[in-house]
């Protein structure tokens, strides 16, 4: 995808949310990212920070964004229950902290 | 649940992969199949085949071996236990053995079926870490 192309928030359907991260985005947290967003098949999900994009059905590409503590990300879903999925995704990035990995 | 088994020529290879895989997608159903029946580096069909059937719960199993002859033996061990390939019970993936092992099991511990879960894993080639 390219880096500069318009962000979905464009889009009137498409809820926003932005999150500085309380943590490091780490592998587990991904791993429930990724879980959640493939719970909803009908709503797109994705994750940016800075110009890096991730669907964040992908757990690999949800670690690829090198979101660190302090980092501004944002969650943008699409579709059915865009509002809940956000929140949900939220509510994963704003979990207090785990243990590694 | 579709199962996965990690094949490696190293027994703590294999199952450090296991144990991150299964941490990070947690309900995932991951085997480790590495190592010799005797505790050396190497692969044993044997031990594939135990790791597949522990890891099968009847939505089929994805195999991901490491490197040389790890692949040589899921390859012989498809043609013996799938002689008649519908990619619906047994499926090679070609991907990174780390990152398409977590890849793998979070599709899996999502509902994905097995095709799905085998493109997880092979999508691992493109990500990037950096």
């Amino acid at each position: 995808m390219p880096a500069n192309s318009e962000p979905a928030s464009d889009d009137a359907d498409t809820v926003l949310r932005i999150v500085v991260l309380p943590k490091h985005l780490h592998a587990r947290p991904a791993g429930r990212i990724a879980q959640a967003a493939s719970r909803h098949p009908a709503t797109t999900v994705e994750l940016h920070n800075g110009h890096r994009k991730a669907n964040a059905r992908s757990v690999l590409g949800v670690m690829g964004l090198g979101a660190v503590a302090g980092s501004e990300v944002r969650v943008l879903t699409t579709g059915a229950g865009a509002d809940a999925v956000a929140d949900e995704i939220v509510d994963i990035l704003c979990a207090p902290e785990d243990d590694q990995p | 649940m579709v199962g996965i088994v990690l094949i490696s020529h190293s027994s703590g290879l294999a199952e450090g992969a296991a144990e991150l895989a299964g941490q990070i997608a947690g309900g995932a159903r991951v085997v480790a199949a590495g190592g010799t029946d005797d505790g050396r580096l190497g692969t044993s069909t044997e031990r594939i085949a135990e790791a597949i059937a522990a890891a099968d719960a009847g939505d089929g199993v994805l195999l991901l071996p490491d490197l040389g002859s790890s692949v040589l033996s899921a390859l012989s061990l498809l043609d013996d236990l799938d002689p008649d390939p519908d990619g619906k019970r047994l499926r090679i993936a070609d991907a990174p053995f780390v990152e398409g092992a977590v890849a793998a099991a979070v599709a899996a511990s999502s509902g994905f079926d097995l095709a799905a879960v085998a493109r997880a894993a092979e999508e691992a080639r493109d990500a990037r870490k950096l």
